[in-house]
C-alpha cells in the first residue's frame, strides 16, 4: 500500500490520450498517468528491459487500453499481461472505438477487467472517462509482488 | 475443321445414297427389259413349236384324206367319201393356218405356199379319183393311183415339210439360245447390281459410324466443356465473394479508423467551447474593469451570463454559430460511418433459414410502432400472409424499415392508411407494402435505393439508408423489390422473396 498506483495509458492517438487525461484529471484524479503512443513502448516498460515483468515487482499499475495500436493489437498486450506473473494482477481497462461484440468477449475471456467503447459524442465520452476516473480514485490495485 | 468433315461426310452421304438409289433404278429398268425379251422369247419358241405341231396336222389330215380315197376306192363307201371331204377340208385349213402362222418369216411363207400348192395338187388329185370312182371308172382310179407322179407329189408334201421342219428347228435352236442369253444376261445385270448395292450400303454403314463416332467425341467434348464452364463459374463466384469480402472488411476498416479521428474533433470542439465560455467571460472581466463602474472580479466570474459590448457580443455569436456547424457536421459523420459499420456488420451476418409466420411477425412490429403511427394518426391493416422459410431477423429489418417510411413519409393532414398484404405464386412469396402518403416522383425511383440517397422534402430525419440496406437484405434473400408511386398518391412496395430460401440459393457474403 506504500506505492501509489501508476496508471498505464496505451493509446496511439494522441489527442485521444490528451481527452482521457484531461477528463480523468477532472475527475480528481492526481495519480501519475504513463502515456505510451504504440505497443512495443508499452510492452518494453511494462516487462522491462528483461521482458519478465520483474521491474515492476513493488508497484501498483492500472493499465487503460486501447486496441487500435500502429505495430500490435492491444488483445496482444492484454494477453501477454495477463500471462505475466508479476503484472497479471494490474486491472486492465480496454477503451476502444471498436464494438464488435466478438472482439469485446475475447477481451472478458482474456482476463480484461473493463471493456469500454469510446462514444464519438464528446458529452458522453467525457463522461464514461469522468465516471472511469470516479473509478480509479476507489479502486483497490493491488501490489505486483512475487 | 471438324465442322468442314462433317459437311463433306454429309454431302458424301447424300451422293451415296442418290448413287444407290440410281443402280437400283437401272437395275429394275434393265430387268423390266429383259424379261420383256425374255418372254419375247419364249412366246417365239412356242410359236416355233406351234409351227411346228401345224406342220404336222397338215401331213396328218393330207395322209387322212389320202387313206379315205383309198379306203372309197376299195370299198366306195360313201362314208370314206365322208371321212375324205372332212380331212381335205381340215388340211386346208391346217394349212391356211400354217401359211397365217408362218407370216412372220418370208422363208416359211414360200414353203408353206408351195407346201400349199403341192397339198392342193395332192387334193385335186383325190378330187379326180373319186370323180373316176363315181363314174364307175374304178380301173381308171386305180391307174390314176398308180401313177408315178402320184408318190412324187406325197414325197414331195413329206420333202417340204421336211425343209419347214428344218427352218423351225434352226428357229427355235437360235430362238433358245437368245432366250438363255437374256436370261443370262438378266441374272448378270442383277447380280451386279444386287454387289453395287451392297457395296453402296456399306460405305454408308461405314460413314454413319465415323459421323457416329465424331458425334460421340464432340459430345465428349461437350461435356468436358460443361464441367470448365462450371469450374470456371465456381472460380469467378469464389473471386467475387472475396471481392465482396474485401469490400466489407475495406468498409468495416474505413469506418473504423474514421471514427478516431472524429472523436478527437469532437472532443476538442467541445474542449473550445468549454474555453469560448471562459474566455468570454474574461473579457467580459475586463470589460468592466476598465470602465467607469468598478465592479468586483468575483461578481463578474459568477455572473452566468457576462455582460459584454455589442461588438464581443456578434463575436461570441459567431464563434457559437461555427462551433454548431462544426459540431452538427461531426454528428453528421458519426450518423453516417455508424450507418455503414451497421450495414458491413449486416453483410457479415450469416443468415439462418427458419419457419416465419410473416403476420404475426408483421403484427409485432406493429405493435412497436403503434405509438408512432397514433401520432401520425394512421392505421396500418395487416392481412393474411403466407408463411415462408428465411432468416427471421432480415425479414423484420425488410418490414420495420418499410413500415418506418410509411409512417414517416405521410401526407400532412390525411390520415393515414397502410395496407400490408401477400399472396404466394410459383414458389414465390409475393409481399405489397401500400400506403397513400405523399408518394415518390418516378424518376427517383431507383435513387430512393440508393445508398445516402433521399428523394422528396427533405423534412424528416434520416440517412438514406433504409432503402438500400432493405434491398441489400432482399437480394441476399434470393429476393427482388421494386417500388410504384406517383407523387402525392401514395406508394407501394413489392417484395418478392422465395417462399423457402436455403443457404444454397444464395452464398454466404460473409
Amino acid at each position: 500500500m506504500s506505492k501509489p498506483v501508476t496508471i498505464i495509458m496505451v493509446e496511439d492517438d494522441e489527442g485521444h490520450a490528451r481527452l482521457i487525461e484531461r477528463n480523468i484529471r477532472r475527475s480528481g484524479v492526481n495519480n501519475e498517468i504513463k502515456p505510451f503512443t504504440n505497443g512495443t513502448d508499452a510492452i518494453n516498460y511494462l516487462f522491462g528491459p528483461d521482458g519478465t515483468g520483474s521491474a515492476h515487482k513493488n508497484d501498483a499499475l492500472l493499465i487503460l487500453l486501447d486496441l487500435n495500436l500502429p505495430d500490435m493489437s492491444g488483445i496482444d498486450i492484454l494477453r501477454r499481461v495477463k500471462e505475466n506473473s508479476y503484472v497479471k494482477c494490474a486491472p486492465v481497462v480496454v477503451l476502444t472505438t471498436t464494438d464488435d461484440a466478438q472482439e469485446i468477449k475475447r477481451c472478458y475471456e482474456l482476463g480484461c477487467n473493463v471493456y469500454i467503447t469510446k462514444p464519438v459524442n464528446y458529452e458522453s465520452f467525457a463522461n464514461a472517462i469522468r465516471q472511469l476516473g470516479l473509478f480509479f480514485s476507489v479502486i483497490q490495485v493491488p501490489q505486483a509482488d512475487t | 475443321m471438324p465442322a468442314k468433315a462433317a459437311k463433306r461426310r454429309t454431302l458424301l452421304q447424300v451422293l451415296l445414297l442418290t448413287a444407290g438409289l440410281a443402280v437400283l433404278a437401272v437395275i429394275s429398268t434393265a430387268s423390266i427389259i429383259l424379261v420383256d425379251r425374255a418372254r419375247d422369247d419364249s412366246a417365239l419358241v412356242t410359236h416355233t413349236v406351234e409351227v411346228e405341231n401345224q406342220i404336222a396336222a397338215v401331213l396328218l389330215d393330207t395322209r387322212r384324206a389320202e387313206s379315205a380315197v383309198r379306203g372309197y376306192l376299195l370299198t366306195t363307201d360313201s362314208a370314206f367319201l365322208t371321212q375324205h371331204e372332212a380331212a381335205a377340208s381340215a388340211a386346208r385349213q391346217d394349212i391356211n393356218k400354217l401359211r397365217d402362222l408362218t407370216a412372220d418369216n418370208p422363208v416359211q411363207i414360200n414353203n408353206s405356199l408351195e407346201l400349199k400348192a403341192a397339198v392342193e395338187k395332192q387334193l385335186d388329185e383325190f378330187r379326180k379319183i373319186i370323180e373316176s370312182v363315181k363314174h364307175n371308172d374304178l380301173p381308171g382310179a386305180i391307174d390314176m393311183v398308180r401313177a408315178p407322179n402320184t408318190g412324187e407329189k406325197t414325197e414331195r408334201i413329206t420333202e417340204l415339210s421336211g425343209v419347214m421342219r428344218q427352218e423351225e428347228d434352226r428357229l427355235f435352236v437360235a430362238r433358245t439360245i437368245s432366250a438363255d442369253h437374256s436370261q443370262k444376261i438378266a441374272s448378270l445385270v442383277t447380280i451386279a447390281g444386287s454387289g453395287l448395292v451392297v457395296a453402296l450400303a456399306g460405305l454408308s454403314i461405314f460413314l454413319v459410324r465415323q459421323s457416329s463416332r465424331a458425334r460421340d467425341r464432340a459430345e465428349a467434348q461437350l461435356r468436358d466443356n460443361y464441367l470448365n464452364l462450371e469450374e470456371t463459374i465456381a472460380e469467378r463466384t469464389a473471386d467475387l465473394r472475396e471481392a465482396n469480402e474485401e469490400i466489407h472488411r475495406f468498409a468495416y476498416i474505413v469506418s473504423h479508423d474514421l471514427r478516431s479521428p472524429l472523436v478527437n474533433i469532437m472532443g476538442f470542439t467541445s474542449e473550445l467551447e468549454e474555453l469560448r465560455g471562459d474566455i468570454f467571460k474574461r473579457i467580459a472581466a475586463l470589460d468592466s474593469a476598465t470602465s467607469a463602474t468598478p465592479d468586483s472580479p468575483e461578481n463578474a466570474t459568477d455572473t452566468a451570463e457576462p455582460v459584454l459590448s455589442e461588438q464581443d457580443t456578434k463575436l461570441s455569436e459567431e464563434f457559437n454559430e461555427s462551433l454548431g456547424f462544426i459540431k452538427s457536421s461531426i454528428g453528421k459523420m458519426d450518423r453516417l460511418i455508424s450507418a455503414i459499420l451497421q450495414l458491413t456488420r449486416e453483410g457479415r451476418r450469416e443468415f439462418e433459414p427458419v419457419k416465419i409466420d410473416t403476420r404475426e411477425l408483421i403484427e409485432g412490429i406493429v405493435a412497436t410502432v403503434a405509438h408512432q403511427a397514433a401520432e401520425a394518426n394512421a392505421q396500418i391493416r395487416v392481412q393474411p400472409l403466407p408463411e415462408i422459410v428465411s432468416d427471421r431477423l432480415a425479414i423484420e429489418q425488410i418490414f420495420s424499415n418499410l413500415i418506418d417510411n410509411a409512417l414517416k413519409y405521410l401526407k400532412t393532414g390525411v390520415p393515414g392508411d397502410i395496407a400490408i398484404s401477400g399472396r404466394t405464386k410459383l414458389g414465390f412469396a409475393i409481399f405489397e407494402i401500400t400506403d397513400n402518403g405523399r408518394g415518390i416522383d418516378p424518376k427517383d425511383h431507383q435513387r430512393i435505393f440508393e445508398l445516402f440517397r433521399r428523394a422528396g422534402a427533405q423534412d424528416r430525419p434520416g440517412q438514406g439508408i433504409g432503402l438500400a440496406h432493405v434491398r441489400a437484405l432482399v437480394r441476399r434473400l434470393g429476393g427482388t423489390m421494386s417500388v410504384s408511386s406517383e407523387l402525392n398518391s401514395g406508394s407501394t412496395f413489392t417484395i418478392t422473396l422465395p417462399t423457402k430460401w436455403t443457404m444454397s440459393k444464395q452464398g454466404k457474403v460473409v
